[in-house]
């Protein structure tokens, strides 16, 4: 490894002073789980780590928002989520799914806002926030912005955040009572493994018909991404089983899923069409 | 979901409170262990010490025209940067192998395989040695390479190695051969009855070609060396070595000194599955250390470990004659080992496990031929079973075809075919103390096989398997060890074999403390020391219970008939009228004596020793070279078996294995619950192989080589039951009726899943891994809707 630079900035303003805009060499690091991978394998080779470590404050911790939703820090760290009273609470949903997320040393440390940054179409959490609907607050040397997390992922391993922006907090919309929400992951391999594909629901459902539908799928694709097509089939359509299983047939023949090491491309349109039929019919069994 | 890991109760698991031996001694360095105060070789760093990191080859095969390490010798903090040609300065042939003198200490003129070591750089830094490998710059003229064992052993494939020059340092390989022109390093054969005629009178003959992937070892302490000088002419060689007399005698041969100047210690070792076995790092570290004059550490990551040795890829052939009565009368097997670029102990491994790949049939015609081939992979070796889990997935996965395509059950068809006590094995010699059908009543038993089973329904469809394994023990080979009592009365084993996690110190402190009538938790295990301890072949093949344990029984013996031999003085009786028993020495009239005061009666004072040496080598005769035939290939046979049962997700086409059993003949086990331990050990590490690990290749690059990328199975993983069962059949010349189990709980685990499979979606897998995708790919061709190519 070669030497670097390691900044330990006090406040978000001295952080992002320090990044640069222009030069990739330069990145901040939070809990380090996934840059460390890429400095060990040389994908990544820094001349300067901001670390975000000091940063305290607002950066950390959750709060209950005016819609009844969630505001967290992005230096909380996963296992903090996990085992929040107010996450269990509010978004069931992602407490399950942090229990799964790689493994416990790695939730220790790994933070929601790295988690996010990174833009690892791997990772667990983007395709549920981007169903229950959320935005990040991204701060630079020229003030804050929204960034809603649908308009986040723009690529492989590619955010829409410039090199010299942090992700502060991360706020994620209230839910109207009586959501279905469901995260359904599937690992090819070790059950502590990145996904080969994971798929997260919510809809709403009215006199037996579904509203507001959203199916986001991560890991088989590109980046994580909502399927439009999966989400037309089950606007106002009833809650049975051949629509949930049409959704899914839309899902797999509208997304394109890449290969790598959890799959190729053909088995993973297939997993895409058997994990969003899942995904619909046990948000469906939750509620129950 | 919870998971059950624990050994069923048992009714006999305490010996009567006088014996050492079959008693579940707790390990002696377990609480070591758990406060980190066990010492391991990884923890070592030495005053003045330099780290060395190795550059390695970005290519698989080609010519190095240059390497320049000027780069990195102008980096700050650079000491030095070795290659291959300083190496040849001071080693004027350096190259190295058990097998084959093939493997150079850093490439010469070539490299082999890509992640070979080229140079290495040298710095007080080990940041600032890796940045200096990452600076040396060398230039490759590619040649054409080849990957696939079948293909390499064709004739007009690109030829790795000019010319072979056999090892000739182990009895068992003497008759290799110096081969050119060619990437077959050996083959081995067995030939037994009228092959051509026998299948002629089969009434069924199936053939089948099966495959294993590459997996790795995954020890959690990586191979580790640090050297330093011993005085101007000595070197000290500090290694995680499985084989640390090997060591010696090797470096000694590389620099044509004496062993005496080189001495290899050992500590515990964090893991080692026959990855640690020969020379790993230890030859690259003592040149370095001669070279600079100064004390080397080389330690690995964990990502360098997957271009240090491997398992075997194997490809299997196998045909197989059979009669209407489920009778097995004829069977031919061919077996392509992918060795990669450098022998290691490959041709062991083609030989070994080729001489069992049969199975544990009794079958009269017989006709094996195993290749060892050389290939442009890094190179494979030894892992826990030795090849026979390749060999076992082929013969029982067909077993299973044969017994469906018969109408008989699985049990039943095997049963119909075992080998008993007396009768030949393929290689002619009669088998003895095995009991076949004492594990196939264990699976039946722990499987309930003759109770209805629910075959599931709709996406989640349940099943079931067996399978069972033969091994040869590696012969001949031997073992010395030493037992000291101290002035005090109190006592030591010096032994060679290498506890790294198998809890061997326990052991042979249990049979020594048998012998000499003390506790086993008195008895202190020194650690290899080649200066200290004496020599043992190696800490491999499951043969340290049996040799070993039977070396430090002798010493033990030879130290306690030293003893009442001075009690017999000191107590005015016969020897014949004394025993060793709770700690003391006593006569049958009431008299005794505690060793302490035999010291002081023979020595004046708290002083001396009795040092009882132990040696043990096996009968062996050397099998026909033609025929494999040998009237004592053995010292004595593992047997194993495994029951799996599964659910499939005939959707995604995971495998969810419900329970695993797992069954081993033991002998007359040392200590049960270590016994029961390996077993499950060994399960879980051959599930891992089944159902995901893999090493994934392009062009001869491993794409995974690291453990974000290659994943072991977790507590997560593991099936919810999980037992390790014991059979014993006391052996003869064991150790108190023991045999070595390191190994007997890989052999079966994956055809028994892979029969489950079947049994639950009836796809027949003939490639492992047997993962989701693999599975569901050949579910849906079997529904003649098939997934899409990519």
């Amino acid at each position: 490894m070669k030497s670097f630079d390691l900044a330990e900035p006090a406040t978000i303003e001295e952080a992002v002073a320090l990044l640069d805009p222009e030069d990739k060499s330069v990145r901040a690091i939070a809990g380090g789980t996934a840059l460390m991978l890429m400095m060990k394998t040389r994908l990544f080779q820094p001349t300067r780590l901001v670390s975000l470590r000091r940063l305290n404050g607002d950066l950390r911790g959750l709060r209950v928002n005016q819609d009844g939703g969630l505001r967290i820090g992005a230096m909380t760290s996963l296992a903090q989520l996990e085992y929040s009273h107010l996450v269990a609470s509010t978004y069931p949903v992602l407490s399950r799914a942090l229990g799964t997320l790689s493994n416990i040393r790695i939730r220790n440390v790994a933070t929601l806002g790295g988690h996010l940054a990174h833009g690892d179409p791997h990772m667990d959490l983007p395709p549920i926030l981007m169903t229950l609907g959320a935005k990040v607050s991204a701060v630079s040397p020229r003030g804050r912005r929204w960034v809603d997390i649908c308009d986040l992922f723009t690529g492989y391993y590619e955010t829409s955040l410039i090199k010299d922006e942090l992700i502060t907090s991360v706020e994620i919309a209230g839910q109207p009572p009586g959501v279905y929400c469901w995260y359904e992951k599937f690992t090819a391999r070790s059950a502590d493994d990145w996904p080969t594909v994971g798929v997260a629901v919510r809809y709403i459902v009215d006199s037996g018909v579904i509203r507001d539908p959203r199916v986001a799928v991560s890991a088989a694709t590109e980046r994580p991404m909502r399927s439009a097509a999966a989400e037309a089939a089950l606007t106002n359509a009833p809650l049975a089983p051949h629509v949930l299983s049409k959704a899914a047939d839309a899902a797999a023949d509208e997304l394109e899923p890449i290969a790598d090491l959890h799959g190729t491309a053909s088995y993973k349109r297939e997993m895409v069409r058997v994990h969003v039929r899942r995904a619909l019919e046990k948000a469906a069994q939750w509620r129950r | 979901m919870a998971k059950i890991i624990e050994p069923p109760p048992k009714t006999e698991r305490q010996a009567p409170p006088t014996r050492q031996v079959k008693r579940s001694v707790r390990r002696l360095e377990s609480k070591s262990k758990v406060d980190g105060s066990a010492e391991y070789i990884h923890n070592l760093t030495l005053p003045g010490m330099l780290y060395g990191k190795i550059a390695r080859s970005s290519i698989p095969h080609g010519k190095i025209l240059s390497i320049d390490p000027g780069a990195a010798l102008a980096l700050e903090g650079v000491y030095a940067v070795i290659t291959g040609d300083d190496i040849r300065r001071l080693i004027p042939d350096p190259y190295y192998g058990p097998a084959f003198h093939d493997q150079p200490i850093l490439a010469l003129d070539k490299v082999r395989y890509a992640g070979e070591p080229v140079a290495v750089a040298l710095a007080k830094d080990p940041h600032v040695a890796e940045e200096a490998a990452d600076l040396i710059a060398v230039e490759y003229e590619p040649l054409e390479a080849v990957f696939d064992e079948v293909q390499a052993a064709k004739p007009g494939a690109p030829i790795i190695h000019d010319v072979l020059k056999p090892a000739t340092t182990f009895p068992d390989l003497k008759h290799l051969q110096g081969r050119s022109g060619t990437n077959v390093a050996l083959s081995a054969h067995v030939r037994r009855g009228d092959l051509a005629q026998a299948f002629k009178e089969s009434d069924y003959v199936f053939e089948q070609t099966f495959r294993n992937g590459k997996v790795i070892h995954a020890p959690l302490e990586p191979y580790v060396t640090v050297g330093e000088m011993a005085g101007p002419d000595g070197l000290t060689i500090h290694t995680a070595s499985q084989s640390p007399s090997f060591v010696r005698s090797e470096i000694s041969r590389l620099l044509g000194w004496p062993e005496n100047r080189v001495r290899v210690r050992t500590a515990f070792l964090g893991g080692g599955f026959g990855g640690k076995l020969y020379i790993k790092l230890e030859a690259l570290v003592a040149a370095c250390t001669l070279l600079v004059r100064k004390p080397v550490r080389i330690a690995l990551t964990m990502e360098e470990q997957f271009y240090t040795i491997t398992k075997h890829g194997a490809t299997v052939r196998l045909k197989t004659g059979v009669r209407k009565d489920g009778r097995i009368v004829a069977r031919e097997v061919e077996v392509w080992w992918n060795g990669g670029a450098y022998a290691d102990i490959g041709p062991r491994v083609t030989q070994k496990s080729g001489l069992t790949s049969s199975g544990p049939y009794d079958i009269e015609n017989i006709s094996i031929e195993s290749h060892a081939v050389y290939t442009n992979e890094p190179p494979a070796g030894a892992l826990r079973g030795f090849g026979i889990s390749q060999v076992v997935w082929a013969y029982e996965s067909q077993a299973d075809v044969i017994a469906r395509a018969l109408n008989i059950d699985p049990i039943d068809f095997r049963r119909r075919n075992i080998l008993r006590e007396g009768r030949p094995h393929a290689t002619g010699m009669p088998m003895t103390d095995i009991d076949i059908d004492a594990i196939l009543d264990r699976l039946a038993e722990r499987m309930e096989w003759n109770r209805p089973f629910d075959r599931g329904s709709a996406t989640i469809r349940r099943g079931r398997g067996i399978a069972i394994g033969i091994k040869s023990c590696v012969a001949p080979t031997t073992s010395v060890a030493m037992v000291n009592i101290y002035g005090d009365g109190s006592c030591g084993i010096c032994s060679s074999t290498v506890d790294m996690g198998q809890g061997s110190d326990t052991a042979m402190a249990q049979i020594a403390a048998e012998i000499l009538g003390i506790s086993t938790e008195s008895i202190r295990v020194v650690h290899p020391d080649t200066d200290v301890t004496p020599y043992d072949m190696a800490t491999l093949g499951s043969r340290s219970t049996y040799h070993m344990g039977n070396a430090v029984r002798r010493a033990a013996e030879d130290a306690r008939a030293q003893l009442l031999r001075m009690a017999a003085t000191v107590l005015k009786t016969g020897e014949g009228d004394l025993e060793c028993r709770d700690g003391v020495i006593a006569a049958h009239c009431g008299a005794r004596v505690t060793f302490r005061d035999l010291m002081v009666a023979r020595f004046a004072m708290q002083a001396g020793n009795i040092i009882g040496i132990g040696s043990f080598i096996p009968p062996y005769e050397k099998p026909d070279h033609e025929t494999g035939q040998s009237r004592q290939i053995t010292p004595f046979w593992m047997l194993g078996g495994a029951g799996a049962e599964i659910e499939v997700d005939t959707e995604t086409g995971r495998i969810h294995v419900v329970k695993l059993v797992n069954v081993g003949d033991a002998g007359s086990p040392i200590n049960p619950d270590i016994v029961e331990r390996q077993l499950i050990g060994a399960g879980t590490m051959q599930f891992g192989f089944t159902v995901f690990e893999e090493m994934i290749f392009n062009e001869g690059q491993v794409v995974n080589a690291s453990f974000a990328d290659y994943k072991i199975p977790g507590m997560l993983d593991v099936p919810d039951q999980l037992s390790g069962e014991m059979v014993e059949v006391p052996h003869r010349q064991g150790p108190f009726g023991a045999k070595g189990v390191g190994e007997t709980g890989m052999f079966c685990v994956s055809p028994a899943i892979g029969n489950a499979l079947y049994d639950a979606v009836e796809v027949r897998i003939t490639e492992m891994p047997l993962t989701p995708e693999r599975v569901l790919r050949a579910l849906r061709r079997a529904q003649n809707r098939p997934l899409g190519s990519d």
